[in-house]
């Protein structure tokens, strides 16, 4: 088995159908809402939003794809890495081509147990989110899953996986399943509100994992540390997709400040984070905007 | 109420528990150290596979199983120490060199149309042998000695045997096709094969056999090299 796995490989059955990000965001049912007539002050999920089954389905039906690129990303990790003091390892990774010196590809046996654990969470996670789409009425596949999350957060350097992985991922998921539990909660659905519950404190332990991880193996090695928060303000910027998630109530995904603190963030990481997400947000107006004006010329012109 | 400064037996009648076994501390060290190595390439295998195969309900177990296989190797791991290895790292390593052949060959299936190579590998394969090498340890060590590792056996042992069902079940319901009976089988053959060699997942003598040899203070032990 190859060390490391390519996104365009990751194997589905035929019900899947795998979009890039740009795809998604041209989706008229992305759960921004659409593109066009005037703006919504709010498209935070809420039972009260004309399109919110659809766009609660569809969230849903994300979550699942994401909890499924998630298994298969933690999977990796397990098998990517070696572990430290693995000599039969190092010479089978020699053999097929690895650096000689290149020893920053091991990882302390804990981390990968920890992985391992993770692994098995993200397979429930799966599980809940496949009877959570049922009962909210859609089927596997309805929507495309875009593969954005296994893509930015599997780099082939084990802490930028962490960075990427177990702090910018697990941390868009905390968001999401914080937006999802109240909204089962103001929707009046105690399933939808007790599965997210509890896939939200598997998440907070991920990401705390992932910041425990990150401190530890970098404690001598600011560098790396640097390096491996710089890549995870990268993917966190992905993941705000395109203002999806942030502090506005523009954004149908709001930032679980206090969750993120219980799993590691600091304050001023929050903060970074609610910029970040804000900027996005911002882009995706301005983007939206100038769609719409040239919708408007196009029309203009055809019309005369 | 009986008289609590009655002397009563250390052994209540019901407890048949032995002093005897066949392994001292360096041997069981030795072959702890080499379920352990067994384990955490069995869960990176797993966990390594999960994006490979397109079946879910597949995809969903393997990522169970992956956890399942790293607490035994945590398990092992914690072991090694109070068997006077305070390097853990030392003896974690395969039996011989036929083990890491064997764990190339599992792990060699990769595209998403070879799922039955790689379940049949890990549930036909690597997982009976780590149930008759458990087996073997867990009725052969000291009852009273090495209790702490006949506890861990015992949880070991209880998931080796649910995942050992589920995996064949899975297997079960991918195998439609005779020429699927003769992949499973073929693969199975050639896997086999390179365990014998290996002589089983702690090196020759991982079940007894002619590996055995009399010796120490309980009436045997046994030793990969025949050296007693
Ligand atoms: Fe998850
Ligand atoms: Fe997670």
């Amino acid at each position: 088995m190859r060390k490391f796995f390519p996104v365009e490989e990751l194997a589905r059955d035929q019900r899947f159908h795998q979009i890039t990000m740009k795809d998604r965001m041209a989706d008229p049912r992305s759960a921004l809402g659409t593109a066009t007539g005037e703006r919504q002050r709010s498209n935070r999920l809420v039972p009260s939003r004309p399109d919110a089954s659809q766009a609660a389905r569809a969230l849903m039906h994300g979550i699942f794809v994401g909890e499924i690129q998630a298994l298969e990303g933690a999977g990796r990790t397990c098998h990517d890495f070696r572990t430290q003091g693995d000599a039969a390892r190092r010479a089978q990774d020699e053999a097929h081509g690895a650096d000689v010196d290149d020893v920053d590809d091991a990882v302390p046996f804990a981390l990968k147990l920890d992985m391992a654990r993770q692994a098995w969470d993200e397979a429930r996670h799966v599980e809940i989110s496949v009877k959570l789409s049922d009962w909210m009425g859609s089927e596997i596949g309805e929507f495309a899953e875009n593969t954005v999350l296994f893509q930015a957060a599997c780099s082939t350097d084990p802490i930028l996986r962490l960075a990427g992985v177990n702090r910018a991922l697990e941390g868009l998921a905390i968001d999401v399943f914080t937006t999802m539990k109240e909204f089962g909660g103001l929707a009046g659905d105690p399933f939808l509100e007790f599965c997210e519950d509890w896939m939200l404190a598997d998440e907070v332990t991920h990401v705390k994992m992932g910041s425990d991880w990150l401190r530890k193996v970098t404690e001598h090695d600011p560098d790396r540390r640097k390096k491996a928060l710089e890549f995870q303000s990268v993917v966190d910027k992905l993941f705000s997709y395109g203002g999806t998630r942030s502090d506005s109530q523009e954004s149908p995904i709001g930032l679980a400040r206090r969750f993120r603190e219980l799993a590691g963030f600091t304050d001023t990481e929050v903060e970074e984070i609610a910029e970040v997400s804000l900027a996005a947000l911002d882009e995706r107006k301005a983007a939206v905007a100038r769609m719409q004006a040239a919708a408007a010329v196009e029309h203009t012109l055809a019309t005369n | 109420m009986a008289d609590p400064y009655q002397p009563r037996p250390p052994f209540a009648p019901w407890d048949r528990r032995e002093l005897p076994g066949l392994f001292d501390v360096e041997e069981s060290a030795r072959r702890i150290g080499a379920y352990k190595w067994a384990e955490i390439k069995l869960f990176e295998a797993l966990g390594g596979w999960v994006a490979t195969v397109p079946e879910l309900d597949v995809k969903m177990r393997l990522g169970t199983h992956c956890y399942k296989h790293a607490w035994h190797a945590e398990l092992w791991h914690k072991r090694l120490p109070e068997l006077r290895e305070m390097n853990p790292d030392r003896l974690t390593k395969p039996a011989n060199d036929a083990m890491v052949r064997f764990v190339e060959a599992l792990t060699e299936p990769e595209v998403p149309e070879r799922t039955i190579e790689k379940l049949v590998g890990v549930y036909r394969v690597f997982i009976p042998h780590f149930v008759a090498a458990y087996t073997f340890h867990k009725n052969n060590t000291s009852e009273i000695t090495d209790a702490p590792t006949i506890r861990s056996l015992h949880f070991i042992l209880q998931d080796e045997m649910d995942d050992w069902r589920e995996g064949e079940m899975l297997l079960q319901s991918l195998i439609d096709t005779p020429e699927e009976v003769d992949r499973a089988a073929a693969h199975q053959a050639r896997l086999e094969k390179l365990m014998v060699a290996a002589g089983g997942i702690a090196g020759p003598g991982t079940i007894g056999g002619s590996a055995i040899q009399a010796g120490g203070p309980n009436g045997s032990r046994t030793h990969a090299g025949g050296v007693a």
